[in-house]
């Protein structure tokens, strides 16, 4: 369903709820397109196509707030979906802390996010790529034994219009690919990972994640126990992105609020590396999940969220509620209802980190004893104003001696506080990589704890 | 209406040529309530409804779903998924072969008292608020932050199958939780009940919500997250620790529960959530844990969150032993990965698809530690120096379920038989094999359903809700006092 169809039911939607009553409405329509061609074991195991849709509505009478979801867009589905956030707006208790819904602003769409052979690829086509990646791997060696992964395409669009005039949309496709390697020698395994995404599935280059991946994975069998203590460790942009998605917790609006983000107890402060900047732009073409407006139809703001290690009250997002607690404006950050997988609040999915001078070579080169990071598995947080945040490595984690790759080691575990490690930054890669939430370059630090290991 | 549209797809996708397919028309309706400081922070109700196909042609898999419930997209959905797995075909070395279940004409309900989505709003609201602010009373200086829920969510489905299974299934969950965040120059401490991560759940009615008392366990909940503030961070060192149930309960997901599921074991996992050491040489013969440990994967257990009637290969609901006396003995199994390690008793019936347009993959239904034979008192008392740690706060697995870490939100030091003083910031890490290999106590009379709706895995993501069934159980020598 195109956007501007998206657009003309959710007004069609905000005029009946306003006819039915609602001092204000905001109702967001949308579709999601996801085909995901998945194999194991060097063949395809599952290979699923999907159509979502869906509509979000907010009712509002008085200070009572109603939400209702409906995964339909029919008349009859959005006229059910009205009356129920209607109904649940009638029955509840104010919320004093509501301000109002987003005035309209103008915004610029933003062209060339959307290719239609990307969101409407073959089956077909999806399968003979898998099906050459799966070649390549095992081209690379003959302890290649299995190759893992996923190719998907697809497509996202929703429009956002409310009482007081916000009439926005946006879409994009998408197209991502991730290949895992698994090799074995004398029944040691070695992993390898690499992942691309795009809104164009023609700059999916699956010769090269088939590649990557394969390298690392013959690379890394036979790895060897290194002792957990304190190392050097050069981060992968894999790594970094993953590390970025908890950081990030820190610069949402409902965790300052709520006192567990560590910008509130460092306000001004210089926490990371004078190296390390931070941005979130939903504008970035650099990022995947681009958009000129946020979910309530507000323009996303580029925010500074780390100005040269620094962080302030500059650095924290809002939705129109959260930044309505505050007296503030929302900073275009509210995600679309549907993609709220935690409840409602802002989030931030645009970040791109600023690179720096160093090619990978050369922080290796720099690097005296270290640990090489592919990428982190399995991060949580164990500590939210200090950011403590333990998680292991995986799919392809080596032993960097005397500015040379020295061979794999086991997967290891680390529990650090990461404005620590991130205050100890040594370089900066000069090449970003798109991950799904930011675009990253690598980074080398002076010291990561490493607290476990793990067995083969 | 629905069944029309399901026989209509399924006869549609079998004239193409399918070997085999199943259908499933499923309909979801949720409600989610959360009152934060004293406001209805979010009253939202969900519907959601769709069609999704799976089909075997040429030997090899294809799904296709939609939302669009028309009889024109039942038979274009149909169309899709065959054409998906004929794709499939293109880059297979094997064909899918199923091990045989007994098609089954029947229905399921998850016995109710009182219908969660029956209950008015303002009657759960109430519930909510009362809850909240006691939580909030307890110190207006120190607890910044307090919260309550309520969840509710019912499915409906029907299941057909080209091999001639017709099976309706309605289920219903709810619960929720109560929470407080006390915060002094820094220092945050949450306390949960009657579990972090908002709450317990169980398929039961609203009694069971009822039956958590929000309110009357608000105040204390309150007192220990202001005591936390107050208290000693947990030492690094190895001891003797106590798990209670609400953290026990994580343990046994993450550290029994993934590496059990048959298709991370054969590989199919090992792009995402990773594969396990539980390799398929090791079925019957590898030491998992102490004679203590007795572990299951039990569909029928009443309450449990992942009990039903028939799981979306139309498999009935099983009780499956996986550890026996701390022998691994059995997977989770799915119909095709039953077949792949010819297994006598087919596929343990764990297959589950988050929504009508997810393919269905192993999911755990209630993987549940066995009661042993003590009293959680007794367990207590038998300890010298030790650690008692309850409700999780942090988790962390390693992609083959090996090195584990987690984090509680209270602990207690154990001293002579009885607990000392509470201490904060409690971790514990451990190898899991060796971990359960140091049970050497389980009890028997605080066991109880616990309700992790939020369990992650497979391509397109897909989020599960599954139940443990755990006690109180003693470990020796574990690390602890990481953070």
């Amino acid at each position: 369903m195109s956007p501007e169809t998206l657009s003309g039911i959710a007004r069609k939607a905000v005029k009946l709820a306003t006819k039915k009553g609602a001092d204000q409405a905001q109702v967001t329509a949308l579709t999601l397109v996801e085909d995901l061609t998945r194999f194991a074991n060097s063949q395809i195991h599952q290979n699923v196509a999907t159509i979502k849709e869906g509509l979000s509505v907010r009712v509002i009478l008085k200070k009572k707030v109603g939400d209702a979801t409906i995964g339909a867009l029919d008349p009859s589905s959005v006229e059910t979906a009205v009356s129920n956030a209607i109904k649940i707006a009638k029955v509840s208790p104010p919320n004093e802390l509501f301000k109002s819904l987003p005035e309209p602003k103008k915004y610029t769409p933003l062209k060339r996010t959307f290719d239609r052979k990307t969101a409407t690829c073959d089956p077909n086509l999806r399968a003979d790529n898998a099906k050459r990646a799966i070649q390549i791997a095992h081209d690379k060696a003959p302890y290649v034994k299995a190759v893992a992964g996923s190719y998907m395409t697809g497509s996202a669009g929703f429009a956002v219009a409310n009482s007081l005039g916000v009439d926005a949309k946006a879409q994009v496709s998408l197209a991502q690919m991730a290949v895992t390697v698994i090799s074995e020698k004398e029944g040691s395994e070695g992993h390898g990972y690499y992942y691309e995404c795009a809104r164009n599935m023609k700059e999916i280059d699956v010769d090269k994640v088939a590649e990557k991946a394969a390298d690392k994975s013959v690379k890394n069998v036979q790895p060897i126990r290194l002792e957990p203590g304190e190392y050097e460790a050069l981060l992968a942009p894999d790594a970094v992105a993953l590390s970025l998605a908890y950081i990030s917790n820190g610069f949402l609006g409902t965790w300052f609020q709520d006192g567990t983000s560590f910008v509130k107890y460092n306000l001004g402060k210089q926490v990371f590396h004078e190296t390390f900047s931070l941005k979130d732009d939903g504008k970035d073409m650099d990022t995947l999940y681009v958009s000129p407006v946020d979910g309530e139809g507000v323009p996303k703001q580029a925010l500074a969220l780390v100005k040269k290690g620094v962080v302030s009250e500059k650095s924290i997002c809002y939705d129109s509620y959260t930044g309505g607690k505050e007296g503030k404006p929302s900073t275009g950050h509210a995600l679309v209802p549907f993609f709220e997988a935690f409840g409602p609040g802002p989030d931030l999915v645009n970040m791109v980190l600023e690179p720096g001078q160093a090619s990978e070579e050369e922080m290796i080169k720099e690097t005296k004893r270290g640990v090489y990071v592919s990428r982190f598995h399995y991060v949580r947080t164990v500590n939210q104003p200090r950011m403590i945040l333990t998680g292991l490595t995986r799919d392809g984690t080596f032993l960097i001696e005397n500015g040379e790759i020295k061979g794999p080691v086991l997967n290891l575990r680390f529990t650090d506080s990461f404005l620590d490690v991130y205050k100890g930054i040594q370089m900066i890669g000069k090449d970003r990589e798109r991950q799904p939430m930011a675009s990253v370059p690598p980074i080398k630090v002076n010291k990561l704890r490493f607290t476990g290991v793990t067995e083969q | 209406m629905s069944e029309d549209l399901a026989e209509l797809a399924l006869k549609t996708v079998q004239r193409l040529g399918a070997s085999y397919a199943d259908v499933r028309h499923v309909s979801i309706e949720t409600e989610n309530l959360h009152v934060k400081r004293g406001n209805p922070e979010e009253i939202r109700k969900g519907a959601f409804a769709g069609l999704g196909v799976r089909a075997i042609a040429k030997g090899a898999w294809g799904f296709a779903g939609t939302t669009v419930l028309k009889r024109s997209s039942a038979i274009e959905t149909a169309k899709k998924a065959y054409k998906v797995a004929l794709a499939s075909a293109r880059a297979k070395k094997t064909d899918v072969k199923l091990s045989p279940t007994a098609p089954k004409k029947a229905k399921y309900s998850t016995p109710l008292g009182k219908d969660p989505f029956k209950v008015t709003l303002g009657e759960k609201l109430d519930a909510l608020k009362a809850a909240e602010r006691t939580a909030a009373a307890e110190s207006t200086e120190l607890i910044k932050t307090s919260s309550s829920f309520f969840r509710a969510y019912r499915e409906r489905k029907l299941f057909l199958s080209s091999e001639g299974a017709k099976i309706g299934q309605t289920i219903v969950w709810c619960g929720g939780g109560v929470s407080a965040t006390a915060i002094r120059n820094g220092d945050v401490q949450v306390r949960s009940y009657p579990a972090s991560f908002r709450g317990n759940f169980n398929t039961a009615g609203y009694e069971f919500f009822e039956s958590l008392d929000l309110a009357g366990h608000a105040r204390e909940t309150a007192r220990e997250a202001v005591q936390l503030l107050s208290a000693e961070k947990c030492p690094p060192t190895t001891t003797t620790l106590l798990i209670a149930g609400d953290q026990l309960a994580l343990q046994v997901h993450e550290s029994c529960g993934h590496p059990t599921e048959l298709d991370r074991a054969l590989g199919t996992e090992a792009d995402y959530a990773g594969t396990s050491f539980l390799t398929t040489d090791k079925l019957g013969s590898f030491r998992y844990g102490s004679p203590k440990v007795n572990l299951s994967a039990d569909a029928t257990t009443p309450g449990g969150l992942g009990t039903f009637g028939y799981d979306d290969e139309g498999v009935p609901a099983k009780n499956v032993p996986l550890i026996k006396e701390g022998l691994f003995v059995n997977y989770q199994s799915s119909r095709e990965t039953a077949a792949m390690l010819n297994l006598p008793e087919g596929s343990s019936g764990g297959m589950r698809a988050d929504s009508p347009l997810a393919m269905p993959i192993v999911r755990m239904t209630n993987i549940n530690l066995l009661p042993g034979d003590w009293k959680v008192e007794e367990l207590i008392k038998d300890t010298q120096d030790g650690i008692l740690m309850l409700t999780n706060k942090s988790w962390s697995i390693d992609d083959r379920r090996l090195n584990f870490q987690f984090g509680t939100e209270a602990a207690w030091l154990i001293k002579n038989g009885s607990k000392e003083k509470m201490i904060k910031q409690a971790t514990y890490t451990g190898i899991t094999h060796q971990f359960w290999g140091s049970c050497d106590a389980v009890s028997n009379d605080d066991w109880h359903m616990h309700g992790t709706p939020t369990c992650g895995k497979g391509l397109p993501a897909q989020v599960m809700y599954v139940g443990h069934g755990v006690p109180t159980a003693r470990f020796r020598n574990v690390r602890v006092g990481i953070a």
